[in-house]
């Protein structure tokens, strides 16, 4: 079985099982009449919207928009969210002052926020883009923050019977050995971002993007234009998480394989 | 110079006392020769304090009082140590755990500066880490983020030695504990030994004049750790620089060391100071470890003064 799951061909064909199952029960649905048909554009009228919004360009620009969106976002909030988390682990007296703080506004979620960022900069770009970062700074902040504040003084007293420098310490020690959470924080951060990229795009329905097209889509009552858009948004997800697994694996290729 | 004023002045003659041999053949007649044959002050080499020749590595402790808070009450840890060593000198240190032994070892790296009384090395007071003393702790403490290689070099990152020259001298120091072929490896790829063995050599490659030993070979099997201490021997007779080991065993701590410091626990005290007049590279089988193990043994367990007759009448006894 393991031997089975070892290998690259077999694992991809029971990963793609699942899939297929789903489109095989989702076309009987959709083909058998009924209630259900309403619910369900066949596959085939999918396929045809898919060519269609491929035809004319716009699912181009936007999977681009979402993605420059989300990216975006991503790099400011979780920037932020890993120099706070460094800072306030560095310095307890400033995680003093900040910490409470921002532990009661992490409670709100993020499309909690959408009110009030609306009545201070409107329902544009620039607003959606703040959400997409505050989701993306908390989990990098808080996990950066718990990853170098328990780096094991076991490490630290190395350093210091070879005289490290603030700078030496930080950067062969507390940072390498912090980084196994930074990703982690990172990993969420990314996802949060995502999340938050679809959710303004659909509330606010600015500039484009994957989410304003759903939400046109819906008005419209296109439901395959609906169902492309989800799979794209799916397939677009699940490929950045691969990346970022591949990434995380390469950066710490210092552990122990397993787990 | 080293003949501090200890308790139980007797100690003295502790390596001296050809008693043992006797009856026994072989080895006892050796064993014997060789300590005849060196002489305390010649087993150890020992620059003339009147000579202008700089002193490199000399420790002294002077009345070092160490204490802990723990629930409000100062607790003392280490009392009235009085303990000095020689350039180049190997001591060990034995006793029961709660004696203090690593703490010592901490204070006189200087990782913990709060203590009573003096430490010094070669005159100068000891109030932080220099790369003037090593130490190798009983986890290896390799930072797992980093190759074997990267590793040692790290320990070279605030020397003045030259850049150039570093990969070289990190190289000789990996081959020096037989790690060559294992430079790119990270430590969960080494095994204990191997990992100990490296946080040996990281401790080398500064060429500290002082090497702190904190029951290095404590994790490691019993083969393993007959081979590292035969590497660890061989490398203190190459760098001849001062060295001094914590450990709980006793054999080990009298095979590596000239002098063999016991300790009592509650709170930490020099009980005993034993010399082994025995030179290196020493002979495991010796009689003369073997009936220094048994009285240190005797003397850790708690056998009451004056009982030492115990051991002339059963002098065979030998293992645990």
């Amino acid at each position: 079985m393991n031997a089975l799951l070892s290998r690259r061909a077999p694992r991809l064909a029971l990963g793609l099982i699942a899939p297929a199952l789903l489109l095989a029960g989702w076309q009987w649905l959709a083909t058998s009449g009924g209630a259900s048909a309403v619910a369900l554009a066949p596959l085939g009228s999918v396929a045809a919207a898919f060519v269609e919004l491929v035809g004319n360009g716009t699912i181009f620009g936007d999977i681009v928009a979402t993605l420059t969106r989300a990216f975006t976002g991503f790099a400011i909030g979780a920037g932020l969210g890993v120099a706070t988390g460094t800072a306030t682990a560095v310095w307890p007296l400033l995680n003093r002052v900040i910490a409470p703080l921002l532990n009661a506004l992490r409670q709100v979620p993020m499309i909690g926020w959408l009110p009030l960022i609306g009545l201070w900069f409107g329902t544009g770009e620039g607003s959606e883009l703040i959400v997409v970062c505050l989701g993306a700074f908390f989990p990098a902040m808080l996990n950066t923050h718990a990853g170098i504040a328990n780096v094991e003084q076991r490490y630290l007293d190395v350093g210091e019977v070879f005289r490290f420098t603030t700078g030496q310490r930080f950067r062969r020690i507390l940072l390498p050995a912090a980084m196994p959470l930074i990703l982690t924080g990172l990993t969420q951060a990314l996802a949060f971002a995502w999340i938050g990229t679809l959710a303004s795009e659909l509330l606010m329905g600015a500039g484009g993007g994957l989410g304003v097209t759903l939400q046109t889509a819906q008005v419209q009552q296109r439901l395959d234009v609906i169902l492309v858009t989800v799979a794209i948004t799916a397939i677009l997800g699940f490929a950045i998480n691969q990346i970022i697994a591949r990434v995380r694996r390469e950066v710490l290729r210092w552990q122990p394989a397993s787990i | 110079m080293s003949a501090e004023p200890f308790p139980r002045p007797r100690n003295q003659q502790v390596g001296g006392s050809p008693r043992i041999h006797a009856g026994k053949a072989g080895q006892a007649q050796r064993g014997l020769a060789e300590q005849q044959a060196a002489p305390r002050a010649e087993a150890v080499p020992r620059p003339n304090v009147e000579s202008s020749a700089p002193l490199r590595g000399e420790l002294t402790n002077s009345d070092l009082d160490k204490s802990f808070t723990i629930g409000g009450q100062a607790r003392p840890v280490l009392e009235n140590i009085n303990l000095t060593v020689r350039p180049g000198e190997f001591v060990s240190i034995v006793g029961a755990s709660g004696c203090g032994k690593s703490t010592l070892l901490r204070l006189i790296v200087g990782l913990d500066s709060e203590y009573g009384g003096e430490i010094r090395l070669d005159g100068e007071r000891i109030a932080t880490t220099s790369l003037d003393r090593g130490i190798v702790f009983q986890d290896h403490r390799l930072f797992p983020w980093m190759t074997l290689e990267q590793n040692v070099e790290l320990a070279l990152l605030n020397t003045d030695t030259p850049k150039a020259r570093r990969a070289a001298i990190v190289a000789e120091h990996i081959a020096l504990v037989g790690l060559s072929g294992f430079e790119k490896a990270y430590p969960h790829q080494l095994s204990g030994g191997m990992a100990q063995r490296a946080a040996i050599a990281r401790a080398l490659v500064t060429e500290p004049k002082v090497l702190l030993l904190d029951e290095p070979l404590g994790a490691l099997d019993a083969l393993t750790r007959v081979h590292v201490q035969n590497e660890l021997q061989r490398m203190w007779l190459a760098q001849r620089s001062t060295m001094v080991m914590v450990t709980h065993d006793v054999e080990e701590a009298l095979y590596l060391g000239d002098r063999v410091i016991v300790m009592s626990p509650h709170p930490g005290r020099v009980r005993r100071i034993v010399e082994v007049g025995l030179p290196h590279p020493r002979d495991r089988r010796s009689p003369l470890l073997h009936r220094l193990k048994d009285e240190i043994l005797a003397e850790l367990t708690g056998n009451p003064a004056g009982e030492p007759a115990n051991l002339v009448t059963f002098p065979a006894r030998e293992s645990r």
